[in-house]
């Protein structure tokens, strides 16, 4: 069961650029991605979509695979900068870390 | 894969204290300019964010990581912020190796002499050269990278520096991009490649350029690079994944995985052999890690110094 919470699109603002909810999930950032597995970004701007704040917190560390190379934001045909939104998420991890 | 909050808190807690993120001492760390001569003064600086010197100690301590990456000993890792600093700093110089401090201070001394055989006016003073902080930013540690920042950018204000001349991509991006945003304080950011102006000479060859993301995408500037060496009668064989469409060496997920950043090296060098030319790399992260990855690639530099009269 994972809870949802609605306002987390509006709470991490607080963290970085305001792109997420733009996304519709096409998957040009997954193909074009270095890590090429488990749909990573789009699982994640999907889970910020529906409000999964928990599902994300409880597999943070994957977000650090992450290169910062920035080929899903140049490709990304919404411009919901994937590569942002990734180091967002990031700063709110890091940020709930070091307030627990 | 490594503990990302064990391996951010320890770079943190370096950076914090020693202001680099290896803990390493700055005398011992940056002194290839001794060997270089260049002047002090001036308002516009080299400045170097202390990449290339950082490189060495970067390849040292990934030779470790990828010892136990996913063993039980990883574990251990998060005690590495007690290790007393001097410790640390003796560490790393051991199982550093010389040679590579001399390969990546010649690259430094080579800029030096294609900036002055440009005719390009500049200083260098080591006590103002500072790390930039960027792999904080990239972590996600803001406030930190924050902090960091601030203290750089102030520092260079206070000694009345308006212009630098950056060396890497890394350096470019925080201090062109992420200072002014998150310190409020500007600069005028050059890379030296692009004050770079020098005579055609018998040197002739062929190579394939390996844009770093940061050059490529980021801060848009894959053409200097690739006209400066054109202009200089030097072929730049082209690759589909190249400029803003380039793709990443690996070399930042080192501290994390390195096993992840080794399959995308693989990958990446890969796709650069197939042209069967020489590599080039302006990069030093890119540089070390497809050197690591199984390729041959020289520095920019060390093409360009070629031309130097």
């Amino acid at each position: 069961m994972t809870k949802i919470t609605p306002d987390f699109a509006e709470e991490l603002k607080k963290y970085g650029d305001d792109t997420a909810l733009i996304c519709f999930n096409c998957g040009t950032c997954v193909a074009v991605c270095p890590l090429i597995s488990e749909s990573f970004p789009r699982r994640l701007i999907r889970y910020i979509q529906i409000g999964a704040r928990d599902r994300i917190l409880e597999h943070a560390d994957e977000l650090w695979k992450c290169l910062h190379c920035g080929l899903c934001t140049q490709t990304c045909p919404r411009e919901a900068d994937p590569g942002e939104v990734i180091l967002s998420l990031k700063r709110l991890t890091v940020a709930t870390w070091r307030n627990s | 894969m490594f503990t990302p909050r064990t391996i951010m808190e320890l770079l943190a807690d370096n950076v914090r204290k020693t202001r680099n993120p290896f803990g390493l001492n700055k005398a011992g760390l940056n002194s290839w300019w001794k060997d270089s001569p260049v002047n002090q003064d001036g308002e516009t600086l080299l400045f170097t964010g202390l990449m290339y010197q950082l490189v060495p100690y970067i390849k040292a301590a990934t030779r470790y990581l990828e010892k136990y990456e996913d063993t039980p000993a990883a574990d251990y890792l998060r005690y590495g912020k007690f290790i007393p600093k001097p410790l640390v700093n003796l560490g790393l110089k051991g199982i550093s190796s010389r040679d590579d401090r001399s390969e990546f201070n010649t690259i430094l001394c080579n800029i030096v002499k294609i900036l002055q055989s440009s005719g390009v006016s500049f200083g260098y003073h080591p006590e103002l050269d500072e790390y930039s902080g960027v792999l904080l930013y990239d972590m996600g540690d803001q406030e930190n990278f924050v902090e960091h920042a601030r203290y750089v950018a102030e520092k260079l204000q206070a000694a009345g520096i308006r212009k630098l001349i950056t060396v890497d991509p890394h350096t470019t991006y925080a201090l062109k991009v992420l200072y002014p945003k998150y310190t409020g304080i500007s600069f005028e950011v050059q890379t030296y490649f692009e004050l770079t102006s020098l005579h055609s000479g018998d040197v002739s060859s062929e190579v394939t350029l390996h844009d770093p993301c940061f050059y490529g995408r980021y801060l848009a500037l894959a053409d200097v690079p690739h006209d400066l060496l054109s202009g200089l009668g030097v072929h730049c064989e082209p690759i589909n994944t190249s400029g803003a469409f380039t793709t990443c060496c690996g070399g930042p997920a080192e501290s994390i995985s390195p096993r992840l950043a080794e399959e995308v090296g693989r990958r990446r060098v890969a796709e650069l052999q197939a042209t069967g030319r020489p590599i080039v790399a302006m990069c030093p992260i890119c540089l070390a890690h497809l050197q690591k990855s199984g390729a041959q690639v020289e520095d920019l530099s060390s093409i360009l110094v070629q031309f130097v009269a």
